[in-house]
């Protein structure tokens, strides 16, 4: 999984009839701090998430691996809307 | 499968119905001697095996999903041990 902040929403017309009714959203990878980082993916949204949401984006084959997404042509998708990351363990090296 | 460390978690109150339950840790990957080892990255507990600076297996790929009882969920690295000692 990682880390990524909702930068926009995809519209589309036509397209494949398995993912009618699906929100795609464009979203920017970033770090656990919420700063960007250079790629970006354009995923599912199985979780309501609104432009700006911090989330975590699942990707691959596990991405089909909700009930919105099942058997759809699919390889990222918003699974979780994050709260908060918290760093409790510091290490060394 | 791999080894890492738990440095932190994440708190989410809306998630996919299939994590339901699941926790979400921030894992440090570590090297076979110990040493820090690219990026942290989320892993998912189903079995809520991970504490805070414990080492811990993790599985990652399509695999991770098999963690689960279910053996369905959007997952990416699943934590399915921890270690105890690595001789």
């Amino acid at each position: 999984m990682i880390f990524a902040k909702v930068v926009g929403t995809v519209v589309s017309i036509q397209k494949d009839e398995n993912l009618n009714g699906k929100k795609l959203l464009l979203c920017k990878e970033v770090d656990h701090e919420g700063n960007p980082l250079d790629s970006y993916h354009v995923a599912v949204d199985a979780v309501q998430a609104g432009e700006g949401s911090f989330v975590l984006l699942s990707y691959g084959s596990s991405a089909r691996m909700t009930s919105t997404t099942k058997n759809a042509p699919i390889d990222a998708v918003i699974m979780a809307i994050i709260d908060d990351v918290q760093i409790t363990h510091k290490m060394k090296s | 499968m791999k080894l890492g460390v738990v440095v932190g978690v994440v708190w989410s109150s809306r998630k996919a119905k299939e994590l339901d339950g699941c926790r979400l840790c921030v894992v440090q990957p570590i090297s076979s001697s110990g040493k820090k080892q690219g990026c942290p990255l989320v892993v998912a507990d189903p079995k809520n095996i991970a504490a805070s600076g414990e080492t811990i297996v993790y599985v990652t790929s399509t695999d991770a999903a098999e963690a689960f009882d279910t053996g369905f969920a959007p997952v990416n690295a699943s934590v399915v041990e921890l270690v105890d000692e690595v001789v």
